[in-house]
């Protein structure tokens, strides 16, 4: 109980509450603007972090991500143009309701149950994360190495492309992970005599990189997407009570496959939403309406993504393995603290623990009525030139690498990083993976290794274990599976040809 | 920036034959089976199967297509490089320019670059480069270059 209160007052200082507010509006803005994704509106807020306390470090990163994951929810429903990719899943519904005069019921709907899956999906991080920490406290470098396996697989399991592609980019992250002397043997490995590169590669520049400039550098060959013309709304919360009481079981449904999709790691909330927006049809009693511009897919889907964020934070706090992307910026956010991940942080850091929840309930809270401010004044913000905000955008990635260490080479790598994003992404090849090769990559290398050592090279050791044993066939199934499914499809293929001679 | 699987995939084939060749040149730690070549070495050998498998259009039938894929090759293209471009400028000039030019000289020509009109441009690029260096030089303490035209604050 000390805990909970130490933790109530650790969030009720001033440089926290200023820290959420300032994070909310900008998370709101940079989320409802096309194309600026969550990650990268949290990866653009790291160089801040650096200079704040520990709790507002992670509130401004927990308030951010939440925000702009609602607030993508807008262009997607006004312009048809999702602003991050989570909302993607519902955006054809979403603009077919504002077609049919139902804009403010859409984006109720996205407020109303993006608030209940951010509680929802907090709920379920405060009941399991200490559950699981104990069993934690037993884990070996077997289980740590198929837990981190585990999460590469998955990111490449749910990538929506091919699984080779996205298995290819994770391990050009895990060989860029390689780069420097951060090794078990602490030998330089692939530094061609750059004394930059010793350090190897941080994950700040590669992220911004990634998401950031090679967004700008897309920019420079699509065309402006259309400017929202003036509109007055009506009240947006209107209805969401009884929407609330009709769609009770797929809201519930949503909140837990957001949960769930949250927990693995790797899979983040663009997933928790093209999954339960396929599931709502599936299973609805009006399967008919979908695509018309029917609200129980948003009801689903928009819960879904939010409450895989906080749920995405449990392997994040028990592991040290991102459950999203975003996850994977908060836990070089939480090592640059001193809040480490691991088990124990719940039983040493117990207070921290309860101002996390509290950041997260707050944030959802405060979500609905900066929320409805946004919505309000959306034809506004989504009225700023792109010409105006990419620029900015370029300075903010050179200016905030640098800041991250004071040192130039982080600029250019950024550089690299938006080429090399901007090249797989246009060839198909997932990014988010290169990312979580990149931050577990050293994890990944260090278990593996000293497993190694310790079973003097045999692998028996590696599924000896029950915990690894489990863990390990997890990750071969999710392995074979792809291979399952392309060998199904292919014959299908066939078949179908054959028919047709 | 299109190109076909063939070649990605053969170049990610080159790169980890690469990687698994310069980790097999690693130096061994005495004592130990298990040294700093062992994951470049597994690394490498992964890439060169997916590699392999990319080129042979292995699992395309996965992917979705893109919508606004670009056909061909157009010179305008070539505004890809922009962005950067203008983070290489930064790393050359900031010590010497000092932030505020060089910030200027950034923001106004992506802000061109992206069909921005000199009314939009100019004052973005001069009012932009000051509110971030308020921001990160005065509330952050992050030391920004002052060059040959420090900030008047």
């Amino acid at each position: 109980m000390q805990d909970l209160f130490e933790g109530v007052r650790l969030v009720l200082a001033w440089d926290v509450l200023i820290a959420v507010l300032a994070s909310a509006i900008y998370g709101l803005v940079v989320g409802s603007l096309p194309g600026l994704s969550a990650t990268m509106a949290t990866a653009l807020l790291v160089p801040v972090t650096f200079y704040l306390s520990p709790i507002a470090a992670i509130a401004t990163i927990i308030t951010a991500s939440a925000m702009a994951i609602f607030s993508g929810d807008i262009p997607g429903c006004l312009l048809r143009i999702p602003g991050t990719p989570a909302s993607a899943a519902y955006t054809d519904e979403a603009y077919a309701m504002t077609r049919k005069g139902q804009a403010e019921l859409a984006l109720g709907a996205g407020l109303w149950f993006s608030a209940i899956g951010g509680i929802v999906g907090t709920i379920s991080l405060v009941l399991m994360a200490p559950l699981l920490a104990e069993m934690a406290l037993s884990f070996s470098t077997y289980e740590y190495f198929w837990l981190a396996f585990l999460g590469l697989m998955c990111a490449t399991l749910v990538a929506r492309s091919s699984p080779i592609k996205a298995i290819a980019s994770m391990l050009l992250g895990l060989l860029f992970a390689c780069i420097g002397m951060e090794n078990p043997a602490g030998t330089p490995r692939f530094v061609f005599g750059i004394t930059d590169l010793l350090g190897g590669i941080e994950p700040i520049p590669a992220l911004v990189g990634v998401f950031a400039v090679s967004e700008v550098m897309r920019a420079m060959v699509t065309p402006e997407p259309p400017k929202l013309p003036d509109r007055k709304f009506g009240s947006i919360l209107a209805g969401q009570w009884a929407l609330t009481k009709k769609y009770q079981w797929p809201m519930w449904r949503g909140n837990i496959v957001g949960i769930i999709i949250g927990v693995l790691p790797g899979a983040g909330a663009d997933m928790a939403a093209w999954v339960s927006y396929a599931m709502s049809k599936k299973w609805s009693k009006e399967p008919e309406k979908f695509g018309t511009g029917h609200v129980e897919g948003l009801v689903e889907a928009g819960a879904s993504n939010n409450a895989s964020l906080a749920s995405g934070w449990v392997p994040a706090l028990l592991f040290g393995i991102p459950g999203d992307t975003i996850t994977a910026i908060a836990i070089g956010v939480l090592y640059m603290k001193g809040l480490n991940p691991g088990p124990t942080l719940f039983t040493e850091r117990a207070s921290s623990m309860y101002a996390l929840y509290i950041i997260f309930v707050l944030a959802n809270i405060i979500m609905i009525p900066l929320g409805i401010l946004m919505i309000r004044l959306a034809s506004k913000i989504l009225k700023a030139p792109r010409s105006a905000v990419m620029p900015v955008i370029i300075l903010l990635c050179a200016v905030g690498s640098y800041a991250t260490g004071a040192n130039l080479f982080s600029v250019l790598l950024v550089g690299v990083f938006g080429i090399v994003g901007y090249v797989m992404e246009r060839n198909g090849y997932p990014v988010a993976a290169l990312v979580l090769g990149i931050v577990m990559g050293s994890m990944v290398e260090q278990n593996f290794v000293t497993s190694l050592i310790k079973s003097d090279g045999s692998p028996l050791p590696f599924v000896e274990r029950p915990v690894s044993a489990v863990l390990a066939s997890l990750t071969l199934g999710a392995l074979l599976w792809s291979a399952v499914v392309w060998v199904f499809n292919r014959a299908r293929r066939l078949k179908a040809t054959a028919a047709a001679r | 920036m299109q190109l076909s699987d063939r070649i990605t995939g053969l170049f990610l084939a080159g790169l980890g034959l690469a990687a698994a060749w310069g980790g097999s040149r690693l130096p061994a730690v005495p004592g130990q089976d298990v040294g700093p070549a062992a994951f470049p070495m597994v690394i490498g050998g992964g890439l060169v199967l997916c590699g392999v498998m990319i080129a042979f259009g292995i699992g395309h039938s996965f992917e979705v297509p893109d919508e606004d894929a670009e056909t061909g090759f157009r010179f305008r293209d070539l505004r890809v490089l922009v962005p950067p471009g203008l983070l290489l400028f930064y790393v050359l000039a900031v010590e010497r320019l000092g932030f505020m030019l060089t910030a200027f000289f950034i923001v106004g020509t992506a802000a061109v670059a992206l069909g921005a009109r000199p009314r939009l441009a100019l004052p973005l690029a001069v009012g932009a480069p000051i509110f971030i260096h308020a921001v990160f030089a005065k509330l952050l303490r992050v030391p920004l270059a002052d060059g040959i035209l420090p900030a008047l604050w």
